[in-house]
């Protein structure tokens, strides 16, 4: 049974169509990622399934239904808009969002205490939320996602603001969420911070879905026959099952291109039967970039 | 906890804990309490309660009897009269500034009444009807003491209608006051809470802060929130001004017994709650959905004075709705829903209503009431999310 269902949805805004027949679905205990470049309908996918936008077409369920106001309190949401509200103090913010989330007072400030401590934001919590910087701002905007304990993170562009040591605070947090159990929508065009977390993807552009399945099979179905190797001897020019050869840097790195029919294994065989010291030997799977830039050019060749 | 009572509370709290609402609520019987200071301190250096003397040539107040002048301000003295043999004494003791004015009672003062006021500076107001009740008491003092009280003080005229009950001091001020007054607290309390609660709405946008709670609760869930959470502000500093005021009217009263207090209507109060309540939320809940639809608060803040606008209306046809209760207009204003708040309360005070008129106007104020809440919670859930982008009215009304 799916947590999120989402079929088929399309929204116009005028003559701009924003999302186009987009369907995904995304399971109890994954990190989703819901992927595209800028503008390309994702945060109008986001707020279609938590009920801010009504689709023109389509349908979504969320926890087996319709988005109701009960349903509203298991789910934590990240918006891309950020925003706290400005004049009041930081604690008293987050007990407000909180309470609103339908969280009894004593186990909301515990919990707030306890989020405030860990953000280090235990300094700030008498401030005034703009007195606080935008990286704090962020921080206390994850804990109001995250206070209530809810069953679906939707989490949109959680890294812009963020810092490389915020940043992988965040991610080992989606970790530590995911192995209680939690469900994580994660909405960014930053494809490249998700490769390791996201089990399964959606990739949307201009609209529309354009690849979509568990990570792993999307990088078995992209993986070429490249190899990339690392040694510093100087590799002779004629390799036998390779058909073409790229140094890419002065490091010592090159790309093999493998004739069809020859596994990377054979081909290990044979260096190490040409007696080349090597440092790295790996099989180059493409990144999510990588796959995305295939896919888009591929569709632009095609459309013309 | 229902999310609607966390929204109100929150609102109310916000605004009411803070020391600028506090020292708004406060200077407004500051400011009251300072004009009438500043009015009465001007009133008792002005007030010249010197003496006044008299000579008399008539022979008619030879021993006269003194009337028991009360001082007209506090902190002054009641007036004197005092006897003088001629006019050469007067006259010194006026050049001595001894007394402020004389009076000379001529020979045949019985005859034609013939009296001479001599003064250097113009004399205080109160001189002559002082004098005159003095001359009255004198003439009066041989007749049995409560015929003389009663010419003295002549009848309390009180205006009554056949149709019922009501009636009418004719020196009861506070039946006109009342209405006046509370038609002007109405129109501050709906400003001030019309611009927290716009401000409140353009907030979240400016403060990105309506995905979490959209979210979170209902569009209607909120604006109902907001609405009343704001309103009851506004209510807050209209409560405080009213008892702070009707601690000043006893005060008042308990230093000047003679000022009349009119027993207040109950009916009259019935009726300013049955159309101000609503007319506050219709109000307030069209500049709520004006605040969701403008992109800044400034913007906003401009227009929202077209709301308050038709409030005063009423005022400008004071005259016409005291005088003629009944007329067209007046019925026409006091059922148009943005000049009803005031009017009819009014109008209530003067006739009779009949029953359909209020019916229909209450009724008409709590259906838009109504309706402009819902309006503001779709125009909430539309235009919120449209950062610097206005939602046209077309839009408003069209499907989501």
């Amino acid at each position: 049974m799916s947590t999120i269902s989402v079929k088929s949805i399309t929204k116009n805004f005028g003559t701009q169509c924003a999302v186009d027949h987009v369907s995904f679905d995304v399971y109890p205990g994954e990190i989703f990622g819901l992927l595209g470049p800028n503008g390309a309908g994702k945060t109008t996918s986001i707020r279609i399934v938590l009920d801010i936008f009504e689709p023109d077409s389509g349908e979504v369920t969320v926890f087996d239904g319709p988005m109701t106001e009960a349903k509203k309190n298991r789910i934590g949401y990240l918006p891309e808009e950020r925003g706290l509200y400005q004049d009041i103090p930081l604690e008293y913010c987050l007990q407000y969002l909180a309470s609103l989330k339908g969280m009894d007072k004593e186990v909301s400030h515990k919990r707030i205490d306890a989020y405030l401590e860990r953000f280090d934001l235990n300094q700030a919590r008498k401030k005034k939320v703009k007195e606080l910087s935008k990286g704090m701002q962020q921080k206390a905007q994850l804990i109001s996602t995250l206070v209530h304990e809810p069953e679906l993170i939707i989490i949109d562009e959680p890294f812009t603001a963020l810092d490389p040591v915020n940043t992988q605070m965040v991610k080992d947090i989606l970790k530590e969420q995911r192995s209680k159990g939690k469900t994580i929508v994660m909405c960014t065009h930053q494809m490249h911070q998700v490769e390791q977390l996201c089990d399964r993807l959606v990739l949307i552009n201009q609209g529309k879905s354009v690849l979509y399945g568990s990570l792993n099979e999307i990088r078995k179905n992209f993986t070429g026959n490249v190899v990339e190797v690392r040694t510093h001897e100087t590799l002779p020019e004629n390799i036998p099952g390779v058909t073409a050869i790229r140094h890419t840097n002065q490091n010592g790195d090159y790309m093999l291109t493998v004739e069809e029919g020859i596994t990377p294994q054979k081909l290990l065989k044979t260096l190490i039967n040409l007696d080349i010291q090597l440092e790295q030997f790996e099989i180059a799977s493409p990144t999510l970039d990588e796959i995305f830039i295939k896919i888009v050019t591929k569709r632009d060749e095609g459309n013309e | 906890m229902n999310k609607t009572w966390l929204i109100i509370k929150h609102e109310y709290l916000r605004h009411v804990k803070r020391k600028r609402f506090i020292f708004a609520v406060l200077s407004m019987p500051f400011f009251v309490l300072l004009i009438v200071g500043i009015g009465m301190l001007t009133a008792i250096f002005s007030t010249n309660n010197s003496p006044i003397g008299f000579v008399d040539h008539s022979g008619l107040f030879k021993n006269p009897v003194m009337p028991e002048f009360e001082a007209s301000l506090p902190f002054t003295k009641p007036m004197q009269i005092l006897p003088y043999a001629n006019e050469e004494e007067l006259n010194a003791a006026l050049e001595a500034e001894q007394i402020q004015a004389y009076f000379v009672i001529n020979e045949n003062y019985f005859e034609n009444g013939s009296i001479v006021l001599v003064a250097n500076e113009e004399p205080d107001s109160t001189v002559l009807r002082d004098f005159r009740e003095f001359l009255n008491l004198n003439l009066l003092k041989d007749f049995p003491k409560d015929i003389s009280n009663r010419l003295l003080e002549g009848g309390t005229v009180e205006v009554r209608s056949t149709d019922d009950g009501r009636e009418m001091s004719s020196d009861n001020i506070f039946a006109f006051i009342l209405p006046f007054l509370a038609g002007f607290l109405f129109m501050i309390a709906v400003q001030t809470s019309g611009g927290y609660l716009l401000q409140a709405v353009v907030e979240e946008k400016e403060n990105r802060t309506m995905e979490i709670i959209l979210t979170s609760s209902s569009p209607n869930q909120i604006m109902t929130g907001k609405v009343i959470g704001n309103l009851s502000v506004g209510l807050t500093q209209l409560v405080i001004w009213i008892i702070v005021g009707i601690i000043g009217v006893v005060v008042l009263q308990s230093n000047f017994p003679e000022v009349q207090l009119a027993q207040i209507d109950t009916r009259f109060l019935g009726l300013m709650v049955l159309t101000f309540l609503p007319a506050f939320v219709m109000i307030a809940a069209m500049m709520a959905t004006l605040g969701a639809t403008a992109t800044e608060s400034r913007e906003a803040q401009q227009i929202a004075g077209l709301f308050t606008l038709p409030i005063v209306v009423p005022f400008w046809f004071f005259g016409v709705l005291i005088e003629s209760p009944n007329s067209p207009l007046a019925i026409g204003l006091s059922i148009f829903p943005f000049t009803a708040p005031v009017s009819l309360p009014l109008r209530a005070a003067f006739t009779t209503i009949p029953a359909w008129q209020i019916v229909l106007t209450v009724s008409l104020l709590f259906v838009l009431a109504a309706a402009a809440l819902w309006l503001a919670g779709r125009a909430f859930r539309l235009g919120m999310l449209r950062y610097g982008k206005k939602l046209s009215l077309k839009e408003l009304f069209k499907k989501a």
